[in-house]
């Protein structure tokens, strides 16, 4: 305790937090290229590096033809997501009082 | 005669500052789905609405004390009054309005803290303020909270990034898309079960104050009911002037920076709460866009709207607790005091509304991303704009 405030609180939010959105955000990113897995280069991907305006165009990417897509690479990305399911559902657990 | 009539002003005033809290807290949720595009304005607020009205009927345990110990009340300690409640609303609902005229996101809890302190002041000297409290659960918590949600965001920014090739691989933008609509409803839902409550609280300590109701007993269903709709309605009708800044122009918030950021905040806020000490969802939300605009490759962050928001933090409980105080003077001296204040504040809520109307920002126009204000347009050219 100093000044009053429980650091040692705020070090246990902080690490639990980076965590806690380091695994629930890289397994979604993981899942993300699992699912383009096998999938050619969407057009216009190499032109717009980054979060330039290029790369927000999402509609063009999505609405590029059928996927030819390893059955390996289709669990692998199920998998990934799943972590982010169960993240939701214990999110809400935690928000919810009358679950605990 | 005059204590019901507290009463029932404190009632209407503590609704007002659900509502402003609603509308000035739509962006913290929505302002990074609406500037990605992830969800239409209109739909992003709705959605917003729903869960926080829910979150209300969720959570309706309330504090034991107004002001969770900023004032020395109680045992030995001075007597909240309704009369210092209204007085700290009407300081909180003003600069609340006054932050959203200027677009600028703040902290309601912080607004309310002051307003509360400033007639604690007035109404039983200064002595009544518990000022290691103010430091410890206001001023440090409000330096922190954005620091910590910030670095979780900028590495949560960084990998999202990193692992699909600077969101270039295929439906990468649309399923972050996705994600960052289920991640800000998480924050949408925290939101109703923590900010909804607070208004009870303050509706049922000041009912219990004035024996209407037993000490010790929860909110009463109307006092529920109408907490969830002020604060849903005010989600609803969205600070679309706040959002702007949030979603826009502290950083041109893109799909994997707004997925990062909301994912960041929902676990900071969800954990942080778990354990005992919310932070405010305001600053741990600002914090991370700022963190996400920092973890991304070409993005700018825009420290002179950062230092605007900053400086509007330092001023909130100072300004807050200023108009509280003039208010608790004033309010204190007769029932007729109480009314001109009731009046001077409603003048001074329709100056802002008016005001802000001299140059909207609608939910057509909230996607605007020019440093140049909007203001010096006139309302016909930005709304095309918009489209």
């Amino acid at each position: 305790m100093f000044l009053g405030v429980d650091w040692g609180a705020f070090v246990v939010v902080f690490l639990v937090a980076l965590a806690a959105t380091a695994v629930i955000v890289t397994s979604f990113a993981l899942g993300i290229r699992a699912f383009a897995a096998g999938a050619e280069e969407p057009a216009g991907a190499g032109a717009g590096p980054g979060p330039g305006p290029g790369a927000d165009g999402g509609t063009a990417a999505v609405a590029a033809g059928p996927v030819s897509r390893p059955a390996g690479a289709t669990a692998a990305g199920l998998a990934c997501f799943a972590v982010g399911v169960a993240a939701v559902l214990y999110g809400l657990w935690m928000i919810v009082p009358q679950f605990h | 005669m005059d204590v019901l009539v507290t009463v029932m002003l404190v009632i209407v005033v503590a609704l007002v500052f659900d509502f402003t809290n609603g509308f000035h807290d739509t962006a913290n949720a929505m302002a990074t789905s609406v500037a990605t595009g992830a969800l239409r304005p209109k739909v992003a607020v709705l959605i917003s609405a729903v869960l926080n009205l829910v979150g209300a009927f969720l959570s309706t345990e309330v504090a034991s004390t107004v002001s969770n110990g900023l004032i020395r009340e109680g045992e030995g300690g001075v007597q909240v009054t309704p009369v210092m409640i209204f007085a700290g609303l009407v300081g909180a609902v003003l600069w609340n309005l006054a932050t959203w005229y200027l677009g600028l996101p703040s902290s309601s809890s912080h607004a309310l803290f002051g307003g509360l302190i400033g007639a604690a002041v007035i109404g039983a000297g200064i002595g009544s303020v518990d000022f290691a409290v103010v430091l410890s659960k206001v001023v440090l918590p409000a330096i922190i909270s954005p620091v910590v949600a910030g670095v979780v965001a900028l590495v949560a920014t960084y990998a999202a990034y990193r692992i699909t090739r600077q969101a270039t691989l295929r439906g990468s933008t649309a399923a972050f898309r996705h994600g960052q609509t289920v991640s800000a409803s998480l924050v949408s839902l925290a939101h109703g079960t923590n900010d909804a409550q607070k208004t009870m609280g303050v509706i049922t300590l000041t009912l219990i104050a004035a024996g209407y109701q037993g000490a010790g007993t929860g909110p009463q269903l109307w006092v529920i009911v109408a907490c969830g709709l002020a604060i849903a309605l005010g989600t609803y009708l969205g600070g679309w002037r706040i959002m702007r800044t949030v979603g826009k122009r502290i950083t041109d918030v893109k799909a994997p920076q707004g997925f990062a950021a909301e994912t960041s905040s929902a676990a900071t806020i969800l954990i942080s709460s778990h354990l005992g000490f919310a932070l405010s969802t305001t600053q741990v939300t600002s914090g991370s866009i700022v963190g996400a605009g920092l973890g991304a490759k070409l993005a700018t962050v825009h420290w002179g709207v950062v230092g605007k928001i900053a400086s509007a933090w330092v001023f909130t409980l100072p300004a807050a607790a200023l108009v509280g105080g003039v208010s608790a003077w004033l309010a204190s001296t007769s029932t007729a005091g109480l009314v001109v204040v009731a009046l001077l504040a409603l003048g001074g809520g329709l100056a802002f509304a008016f005001l802000a109307r001299r140059h909207p920002v609608t939910h057509e126009t909230v996607n605007d991303g020019d440093e140049a204000p909007a203001a010096a347009q006139p309302a016909g050219a930005s709304r095309q704009q918009g489209e």
